[in-house]
């Protein structure tokens, strides 16, 4: 899958530049039309892939980038969270809703990303693991009506 | 994160501004509730009716102030969770595990 306009914005990995990373989310989603909710459910997956990246994938190792790539058209919005660690098994992740779960501090952010975008991917890449977040752009007619209804 | 604090017995509500979000509040929010157990109360509302944001680091903070309330015999109610945050918690399903009030004299009569 393509989009065929490309934002990448590559840093260390220490927190400070999260909200860096959601701005120009936010920015990105004013581009390709979506609504306030659209805009808050994308940040916020994306927010949580970003710091997965620092904490887990880079453990705040900060001589280790995060690349962050937007891609966007009509149709997508596509953004590759990259870092340089070691993988991880999605699979493996613990339900943090189970009553066994529930009390940790923890292990919440996989849950929100699967929340508000359309599809995730993990991919293992030779040096760390890229996860894609799949938000699709709703068409022009289907905004005129959500706005009609509203 | 803004954090206000008001006593009413030994109840503190603590009115709480802003995003509570990675690198923005969530260790705050650790701390203050931390500095009023030590304190020695024994319930505390955490009202989040004006608070516009929150991560999942967040909601682990809200998380870990509940086990550190838990832990000094206290309890942890929150008051007026709206929008976004409302909708994080009820994903989350921690929603459950909170007392939950619209009205603070009712979230305050509790004690």
């Amino acid at each position: 899958m393509t989009a065929s306009n490309r934002v990448e914005l590559v840093f260390p990995s220490e927190f400070r530049h999260v909200d860096l990373v959601h701005s120009v989310c936010d920015r990105v989603s004013a581009v390709v039309g979506f609504d306030q909710d659209q805009t808050t459910n994308l940040g916020l997956a994306v927010r949580e892939a970003t710091i997965n990246a620092i904490k887990h994938g880079n453990r705040m190792n900060a001589r280790k980038k995060v690349s962050v790539l937007f891609q966007f058209d009509k149709r997508d919005v596509i953004v590759s969270v990259q870092d340089q660690g070691h993988g991880f098994d999605p699979s493996t992740m613990r339900d943090p809703t189970l009553p066994e779960n529930i009390d940790r501090p923890n292990g919440r952010g996989f849950l929100l990303m699967r929340a508000f975008v359309d599809r995730i991917e993990v991919e293992p890449v030779r040096r760390g693991t890229v996860v894609r977040l799949i938000k699709r752009v709703p068409d022009a007619a289907t905004r005129r009506g959500r706005r009609g209804r509203s | 994160m803004r954090a206000r604090v008001r006593n009413v017995g030994r109840t503190a509500v603590l009115k709480l501004s802003g995003k509570i979000a990675v690198g923005s509040g969530e260790q705050a929010l650790e701390d203050v509730v931390a500095g009023l157990l030590e304190g020695g109360v024994s319930r505390i509302v955490l009202d989040l009716e004006r608070v516009s944001y929150m991560d999942s680091s967040g909601l682990g903070s809200l998380v870990a102030a509940r086990r550190a309330a838990s832990e000094m015999g206290a309890e942890l109610a929150l008051l007026r969770p709206g929008g976004k945050v409302l909708d994080l918690l009820q994903l989350s399903g921690l929603l459950q595990m909170f007392p939950i009030y619209d009205d603070e004299s009712k979230a305050v009569a509790q004690e």
